[in-house]
């Protein structure tokens, strides 16, 4: 992997020597030779992923995956050589070769792919199917797919640690987190984050009607310790890779999204849809050092600039919080009557690419100064966003 | 490529991802080679080399033809998995059967099985991995397309564009263009199940229609002479039941409509016991008995990028100012209305005014809103109460958050210009416990009346379930005349469910009157509150 990159960097390094543009523009016949300079955008409803320019802001490729495929969330190899995505509707996976801007295998997996992870070290990329309660093992030499882990529920995310010897799971029809054996591609062991209340009998309609359980395991900067955060119980259970165990649980507000870990460490945030809050986790101390306003429906937490940037979808706005002070920094009006989806944010931290899918646009927000730049008609319902190497690639 | 007993099958299909480039060359060799049809053997076969358009042989091609009359359908697969184990090999048989027999399922469940989909129709069930494989892929993608609306969908959406002096309209930005807001159709491929489709037609008829509310609560108290004259009552059971019908309507963009309609009905403690400030906080609310009542009824509209919040109509400004994370909410905290706000606010009856909140999220808020307090007021000038508040919301000492706020009153209710000040923080120590206080003062004839509270707030730990909170709180109210009231109350609220919640409160009060001997109450109750 580190020969690869070292490969791409070289090409950037002779375009620019050359003053070659990275990126060529699709009436040219796309072909990306800097898997760094875009930014992914999946569409959802135009069922394709385009590839934007991130100096130009253009669109420089788009990779229709075919009618009613509705990708979900896409992500780039570590090394640039490929996009990989969820066909939600189709139960397939679609891998696009990055260079040359196409398509270049389609695999069926199980019911509702959605999100997805890459080994570290390239080999396989995991796509979950929330509705098939599987996890499909993709190979990336063979681009097949070789296995099918079962005994999951509603598996959302997946995280690996470091060294790639574990997946961990989020579950969210089910108040666990998985762990798998990425060696052996194995489900090893299921980690209850914590136990219902017993008034929860007396409350059927809440605990029964539908379940909100672990999003996702997100993984600390050392990778020793998994924040799991669980919407039903409210919670963040924090949980020792070491051996697999809840050593804390943390009581955060009602119905929290999922933990996001700020780009030092130091923090977890979760977005409390429940109370319209977000709980600000100290992980050294493993305790909630704030809980501060937000908005509702919120989908997302980015990092850029010493700030956490939460999106809150419906309300059209992206809510700001300083992360020395802990304190609220202000709120971004994106516009009114849109809905806000996912964002990432480029890797020197610097701004962040917003999908926002009603007016099937991009945002791209100034961590610093605030300022927003809207790129229009990038495809139909803009899902969310992905740049290689950028530490807030997330979906929803 | 070679092809026999084949003559009525006239195209022939290679998958696009393999084959794309290939296509000419492999059609053309698969046109000269066609032989006469086996009606044995109705399947037919296809066997032969796939060449690309080098003429060199692909590897691991599959070939389909199909029958252009019946659209039945053959096909040449690759051999079957060399080096599979027996008992891999069962296994896979087991897996696909099993997959088999769910779709099957579906298959009889759902619609009618589509022509050439039947387990049948293109493999047989011993026949091999690769062609069940097949088989079951395209039965999956039949179901796909009959079970859930493929059809693509057509929405409006509304577009921002730019249009130049020609009246030209463009996408993106250009010299001498405006931008203009329009609606444009849009269509899109994307697939719902039913399910998906009820919910958002369920979710849009709710937001379009009058949500109703519902706050109902008894609180039966009982009342203990602890100090005093015998004279006084002792021993005594009170209860008042409150129920409250709340409306919001959507008006406009970022403007709505609330209403609150409250009956109450009972005996508080507060029609026997002559304290300084309300023991049971709901009895503000009791205006008469078994009658409904409008306590509020405002609209309220967000300008300036949602920056500024105005209110309008009848209010209840305890509402808006002197908040408290800890001592706010008569219905969910303390029962006292000492502990719900501070009493030097004045306002004793909701009444026609406005509410103005500058809230820009960086922590700082600013307020001033203004409301008549008195129903027999003759004109809206009398009566008269105005205030205004800045808050603050910072995370002082390496501590969790705290919210700081100092507010200012005047009123013209007694003919002249009396002013009120007053403070009321909450500061949580951790995640787990907070340190509330009040304190207010307000001029009055013959000098001030000072009214100050703390107390510590307990949630998300050092309870029995989850979600249950307590506090203990005091209270002190000093009148200018010489009258004064100590009370302490401590609670514990059970959340039962998300909309029922069970309450347990022990309340003891002070009284020095100026007229009569000093006298205490010691008062245990209970509250059940219903919020839906």
């Amino acid at each position: 992997m580190i020969a690869t990159r070292a490969a791409a960097l070289g090409l950037i390094a002779a375009g620019l020597s050359l003053g070659v543009p990275a990126t060529r523009t699709a009436a040219q016949g796309a072909r990306i030779t800097d898997p760094t300079s875009v930014v992914l955008i999946v569409n959802r409803d135009s069922n394709d992923i385009a590839f934007m320019d991130i100096a130009s802001k253009k669109i420089v490729g788009k990779v229709f995956l075919g009618n009613n495929v509705n990708p979900h969330m896409a992500m780039m190899s570590h090394d640039g050589r490929w996009v990989v995505t969820g066909g939600t509707r189709a139960n397939k996976a679609y891998i696009i070769d990055v260079a040359n801007v196409r398509l270049a295998k389609t695999i069926p997996v199980d019911l509702a792919p959605e999100h997805l992870a890459f080994t570290p070290d390239g080999r396989f990329y995991y796509q979950g199917n929330p509705d098939g309660d599987t996890i499909s093992v993709i190979d990336m030499a063979s681009l097949t797919e070789i296995k099918r882990i079962t005994g999951l529920a509603e598996p959302l995310n997946i995280t690996f640690t470091p060294d790639g010897s574990k997946a961990y799971i989020g579950n969210y029809g089910a108040h666990w987190v998985g762990v798998i054996d990425a060696r052996r591609h194995e489900l090893l062991k299921k980690i209850q984050v914590g136990q219902v209340p017993g008034v929860s009998r007396l409350d059927p309609e809440k605990y029964l009607g539908e379940i909100k359980g672990v999003s996702n395991a997100s993984i600390s900067n050392d990778g020793r310790y998994i924040y799991a955060a669980d919407g039903d119980l409210a919670i963040v259970a924090v949980i020792d890779t070491r051996d697999d165990k809840v050593v804390k649980t943390i009581r955060v507000g009602p119905d929290p999204w999922r933990a996001f870990m700020s780009h030092d460490g130091r923090h977890a945030v979760t977005a409390n849809n429940g109370d319209e809050t977000i709980s600000i986790i100290d992980t050294r101390t493993n305790s909630v050092a704030a809980t501060l306003e937000a908005g509702p429906d919120m989908t997302g937490v980015n990092f850029a600039a010493g700030k956490a940037f939460v999106v809150s979808a419906t309300s059209g706005f992206v809510y700001v919080y300083d992360m020395r002070s802990l304190r609220p920094a202000g709120r971004i009006k994106i516009g009114t009557n849109i809905q806000l989806e996912t964002a990432t944010t480029d890797t020197a931290d610097e701004k962040l690419y917003l999908a926002s899918s009603t007016d099937n646009s991009i945002y791209v927000i100034d961590a610093r100064t605030h300022g927003v730049e809207r790129v229009t008609n990038v495809g139909l319902y803009p899902w969310g966003t992905h740049i290689m190497d950028s530490k807030d690639n997330y979906c929803h | 490529m070679m092809c026999t007993g084949m003559n009525r099958f006239t195209s022939l299909i290679v998958p696009w991802g393999l084959l794309s480039c290939w296509v000419p060359a492999a059609v053309a060799q698969a046109q000269a080679v066609s032989g006469q049809m086996n009606m044995a053997d109705h399947r037919g076969g296809i066997s032969g080399t796939v060449r690309n358009a080098g003429g060199l042989a692909v590897a691991g091609a599959t070939v389909m033809s199909r029958n252009a009359e019946d659209g039945a359908q053959a096909q040449a697969l690759p051999p079957a998995m060399p080096g599979m184990q027996d008992a891999e090999r069962q296994a896979l048989l087991d897996r696909i059967a099993a997959l088999e027999r769910r779709i099957a399922e579906l298959e009889a469940r759902g619609t009618a099985p589509q022509p050439g989909t039947s387990p049948v129709a293109g493999a047989s069930a011993d026949g091999s991995l690769a062609e069940r494989l097949v088989s079951l892929e395209r039965r999956l993608t039949d179901l796909e397309s009959s079970t859930v609306l493929s059809e693509p969908e057509t929405r409006v959406r509304q577009v921002e564009v730019w249009v130049d002096a020609d009246g030209v309209e463009h996408d993106q930005p250009v010299p001498g263009a405006r931008r203009v807001i329009t609606y444009q159709r849009e269509r899109v491929y994307r697939r719902q199940t039913i399910n998906e489709k009820l919910g958002e037609a369920i979710e849009d008829a709710e937001n379009r229609r009058v949500r109703i509310g519902v706050d109902s609560t008894i609180v039966p108290q009982g009342a203990r002479r602890t100090e005093g004259s015998d004279t006084r009552t002792t021993g005594d059971v009170f209860a008042l039941a409150s129920a409250d019908l709340f409306f919001t309507a959507g008006l406009a963009q970022y403007t709505v409509f609330f209403a609150d309609i409250v009956g109450l009905s009972g005996s508080p403690p507060d029609a026997e016991i002559p304290s300084l400030s309300l023991i049971n906080g709901y009895t503000a609310r009791l205006v008469r008995q078994n009658e409904l009542s409008l306590r509020e009824a405002w609209l309220r509209t967000e300008l300036f990028g949602q920056r500024l919040a105005l209110s309008a109509g009848r209010l209840d400004l305890t509402n808006y100012f002197d908040q408290n994370a800890f001592a706010n909410d008569e219905s969910t905290q303390f029962l006292s209305d000492a502990l719900v706000n501070n009493q030097m606010l004045g306002l004793a009856v909701n009444g026609t005014g406005l509410a103005a909140e500058l809230d820009a999220k960086t922590g700082l808020r600013l307020k001033f809103g203004l409301q008549q307090s008195n129903t027999d007021a003759p004109n809206l000038s009398d009566s008269i109460f105005t205030l205004s508040e800045v808050g603050y919301t910072m995370t002082p000492f390496a501590l969790p958050e705290g919210n700081y706020r100092l507010w200012f009153r005047t009123d013209n209710s007694t003919g002249s210009r009396a002013t009120a000040v007053g403070v009321s923080l909450d500061q949580k120590l951790t995640p787990i416990v907070g340190l509330f206080g009040r304190y207010g003062s307000t001029d009055v004839e013959g000098g001030r009346d000072h009214q100050y509270s703390f107390g510590v707030g307990f949630q998300n730990g050092l309870v029995f379930s989850p979600r249950d909170t307590w506090g203990i709180g005091y209270s002190q109210l000093t009148l200018a005349a010489g009258e004064q009231e100590k009370l302490t109350e401590g609670y514990y609220n059970v959340q039962l469910t998300e909309r029922l919640r069970f309450s347990f409160h022990l309340q003891h009060v002070f009284e020095s009157p100026l007229s009569e001997s000093s006298f205490g109450y010691l008062l245990p109750g209970v509250r059940l509150q219903a919020a839906f």
